[in-house]
C-alpha cells in the first residue's frame, strides 16, 4: 500500500465558496443554453489549451497543468432575478490542487519502489538534480465550482449546513430532460500509470436541475478516489442543495469485488460508475439556500 | 477467402481489405506477426535511415486519421514513413491500425520503419482498451497476444542522417552514447525501469536543465544541457520523439534541438487538437506538415454512443440525454 499516513486531507472542506477567479480572458463563444424559470444556463465548449495559454496558466496557477486541459470550457448557472450564479471551469478547479505535496500528502506509482531501488543500486543520485518541484501530480480536487454573491447584495444569501438531502426520488422520475450536457475540464492519464478526470454532467428538467461535478482518480494498482459535489436547483421555490461526498478505496479491494468469471477487469476499473458504486463512502455533507 | 491462406497469404490484398476498414481472420493475423518477427529480429536497437522520410507521432487507434496522414503525407511506399510508437491503445481502431502497419512494414520492409512505444506493452494494452477491443472484435484474447509478442521484437530508436535520433520518449541517465542502446537486450515486456523504460517514457522539461525525477516517484524528465551533451557526444543535431500530446500537433523545445511530433488529432475523440507528421527533406529541412480530424471520424464516434460499449464511456463527447444520479 502506498497511501502515505498522513493523508488528511478529507475532501471538501469548507461550505464557502470562493468567487472565480480568472487566469485567461473569457472566451468568447459562451452560449445560452437553455432558459427555464428564474434560471438561465450558460455553457462553453472549446479545444484544449493551445500553448501560449498554457504557459501564460502554467506560470499564474505555479503547478504543471493537466495533459488536458479544458481551460476554455465552462458551465454557467445565473439566477437571473437576483444576479446570483454558479461557476464550473477548469482552471479554479486546477487551482485548487495541492501545489506542495504538504497539505494532501504524495501518492507514488505502483512501481515507484522498485524505480527507487534500482536508482540506488545504480548510484545515479548524483546526476539527478532532485524531484521536480513536488505536487499533488494527481491533481486531486475537490470541486464545488464558484459563487458570485448576488450583485446587488439586497438579499445576502448563505448556504447552510443540513442533514437534508437531495431528494432522490424527484430525480429518479421520468420527467422530460429539457436541457443534457456533459463536458471534460481536465484529464491526465499520469503517464499511464491510471487516470484522472474531472467532469461535469447537467440535467434540466420542467422543475428543477441537477448537475455533478465528479472527480474520478484510478492509480493503477495503488487506488481509487471518487469526489463528487451535486447541485440541485429547484426551480419554484429557489432552493438550492449542494452535497459533497467523498469515495477511496484501494486498487485491490475494488479489483476482488469484480466477478471470477470476468476476463477483461480493465472494463469495470475504467468505469466511473461501476467504480463509485462499489467503493465506500468517507464522507458527505450538505447544505442548503433560498434563492430569492 | 482465396488467396488468404496462412501459408502464402497475399499481402496486396490484405492491405486492400485494411484500407476498406475489414478486419483479417485470426489465422492470418497471427501469420503477420510470425513473419514480421523474423523481419523485426534482425534489426539493431537502434536503425539507421536516409531521408527523405516521413516522421508520425502517436496514432493511439485513430485509425481514419492514420489514412489521412496517407493521404496529406503520400502512400506508402511512395513516401518512406518512420512511425514513433503508440500505434494502439484509446482509439476504437487500435487493430486495424497495427494490422495495416504490420502488413505495410512486411509489404514495403525498407520504405516504413516502426518504433516501439510505452503502449506496445502487455500490462500497458491490458489497461487502456487495446485487450478490450481484441476481445470484442475477435471474440478471444489470441489476437492480442500475437500482437503484443510482436511488440517486444520492435526497435528502440532510429538515427536518420547520421544527424537526427528517433525515439519515443526520450533520454535515459544511463545512457551517453548511442552505442550503450545497442546493447540493450530489447526483446522482452518493456520493464518498469532502466534504459528501456527511460528511452519510451521519459518527457523533456524546459524549465530543468538536468536529469530530474517524477513527482510520481517513476519516470525521469531531461532538460537542455543533457540534449546539448547528447548530442554533442553523438555527433548530432537534433531529437525527434513522440509521447506527449500538444495542442498545435508539434512542439519545438530547446533552441530547436529538440520536437515533439503528435499524429492523433482531436484525440480521444475530445481534446480538438491539431496533430502533424514531421517531413524531413533530403536537404535536412524538417517540415511539420499540420492536420485536423478526418471526416470520416465523426460516423465512427457514433458507435461511441451503443450502451453495449461500457468501457468506452469516458470517449463519448456529446452523449446522449442520461438519467444519471
Amino acid at each position: 500500500m502506498n497511501i502515505p499516513a498522513t493523508t488528511a486531507f478529507s475532501g471538501f472542506t469548507s461550505i464557502s465558496t470562493p468567487p472565480a477567479k480568472s487566469f485567461l480572458p473569457p472566451p468568447n463563444n459562451e452560449k445560452l443554453a437553455i432558459a427555464v424559470d428564474d434560471w438561465r444556463i450558460y455553457t462553453t465548449h472549446n479545444p484544449i489549451l493551445n500553448s501560449v495559454e498554457l504557459d501564460k496558466v502554467t506560470e499564474s496557477i505555479g503547478i504543471p497543468m493537466p495533459e488536458m486541459i479544458f481551460g476554455n470550457n465552462g458551465f454557467r448557472l445565473l439566477h437571473e432575478p437576483s444576479g446570483w450564479e454558479i461557476t464550473f471551469d477548469a482552471l479554479n478547479a486546477v487551482d485548487g490542487v495541492d501545489k506542495t505535496g504538504d497539505r494532501d500528502g504524495l501518492l507514488k506509482v505502483s512501481c515507484s519502489q522498485d524505480w527507487l531501488k534500482s536508482r540506488q543500486k545504480r548510484e545515479l543520485e548524483s546526476k539527478i538534480s532532485g524531484v521536480v518541484k513536488p505536487f499533488d501530480w494527481t491533481y486531486s480536487v475537490a470541486y464545488s465550482g464558484n459563487v458570485t454573491p448576488s450583485p446587488n447584495n439586497t438579499n445576502q444569501i448563505s448556504f447552510e449546513v443540513t442533514e437534508e438531502r437531495i431528494p432522490i426520488d424527484k430525480l429518479k422520475r421520468p420527467d422530460p430532460i429539457l436541457f443534457f450536457d456533459n463536458m471534460i475540464l481536465y484529464e491526465d492519464e499520469l503517464s499511464d500509470n491510471g487516470s484522472s478526470v474531472l467532469d461535469i454532467k447537467i440535467r434540466v428538467m420542467p422543475e428543477r436541475l441537477l448537475l455533478l461535478c465528479r472527480f474520478f482518480l484510478r492509480i493503477d494498482g495503488v487506488l481509487f478516489r471518487i469526489r463528487d459535489s451535486r447541485t440541485y436547483i429547484e426551480f419554484k421555490t429557489g432552493e438550492v442543495i449542494r452535497e459533497f461526498q467523498t469515495q477511496e478505496a484501494t486498487y485491490e479491494s475494488l479489483r476482488k469485488k469484480i466477478p471470477s468469471y470476468v476476463e477483461d477487469y480493465g472494463v469495470y476499473l475504467r468505469d466511473p460508475n461501476w467504480v463509485s458504486q462499489h467503493i465506500p463512502i468517507q464522507s458527505v455533507m450538505c447544505e442548503k439556500a433560498i434563492i430569492t | 477467402m482465396p488467396g488468404l491462406l496462412l501459408a502464402n497469404f497475399d499481402l496486396d490484398e490484405c492491405i486492400e481489405r485494411l484500407y476498406n476498414k475489414e478486419l483479417l481472420p485470426e489465422i492470418v493475423v497471427n501469420a503477420l506477426c510470425s513473419k514480421v518477427k523474423e523481419l523485426l529480429i534482425k534489426e539493431s536497437n537502434v536503425v539507421h535511415i536516409q531521408s527523405p522520410v516521413t516522421v508520425v507521432g502517436d496514432i493511439h487507434g485513430q485509425f481514419h486519421d492514420l489514412l489521412e496522414i496517407f493521404k496529406i503525407g503520400g502512400p506508402c511506399p511512395d513516401t518512406n514513413y518512420l512511425f514513433l510508437g503508440d500505434y494502439v491503445d484509446r482509439g476504437l481502431f487500435s487493430v486495424e491500425t497495427i494490422t495495416l502497419l504490420v502488413c505495410l512494414k512486411l509489404r514495403y520492409p525498407s520504405r516504413i520503419n516502426l518504433i516501439r512505444g510505452n503502449h506496445e506493452s502487455r500490462g500497458i494494452t491490458q489497461t487502456y482498451g487495446f485487450y478490450t477491443e481484441c476481445l470484442r472484435k475477435y471474440d478471444s484474447a489470441n489476437v492480442w497476444m500475437y500482437f503484443t509478442d510482436m511488440f517486444d521484437f520492435l526497435t528502440l530508436s532510429v538515427v536518420i542522417d547520421n544527424s537526427i535520433f528517433c525515439v519515443h520518449g526520450g533520454l535515459s541517465p544511463t545512457i551517453h552514447s548511442i552505442d550503450q542502446i545497442k546493447v540493450v537486450d530489447r526483446f522482452k515486456e518493456i520493464p518498469h525501469e532502466g534504459p528501456m523504460a527511460d528511452l519510451v517514457w521519459s518527457d523533456p522539461d524546459d524549465t530543468k536543465s538536468d536529469f530530474s525525477l517524477s513527482p510520481r516517484g517513476a519516470g525521469y524528465t531531461f532538460g537542455i544541457e543533457i540534449v546539448k551533451k547528447f548530442l554533442y557526444m553523438n555527433n548530432m543535431h537534433h531529437i525527434l520523439r513522440a509521447h506527449q500530446l500538444c495542442q498545435e500537433g508539434y512542439q519545438v523545445l530547446f533552441d530547436n534541438r529538440l520536437s515533439t511530433v503528435w499524429s492523433a488529432p482531436n484525440y480521444c475523440y475530445r481534446c480538438g487538437n491539431l496533430a502533424s507528421v514531421l517531413e524531413v527533406k533530403d536537404n535536412g529541412e524538417r517540415f511539420f506538415n499540420v492536420f485536423d480530424a478526418a471526416p470520416e471520424n465523426g460516423e465512427h464516434t457514433m458507435m461511441l454512443f451503443n450502451p453495449e460499449q461500457k468501457s468506452q464511456s469516458l470517449f463519448a463527447q456529446p452523449q446522449p440525454v442520461e438519467y444519471f444520479l
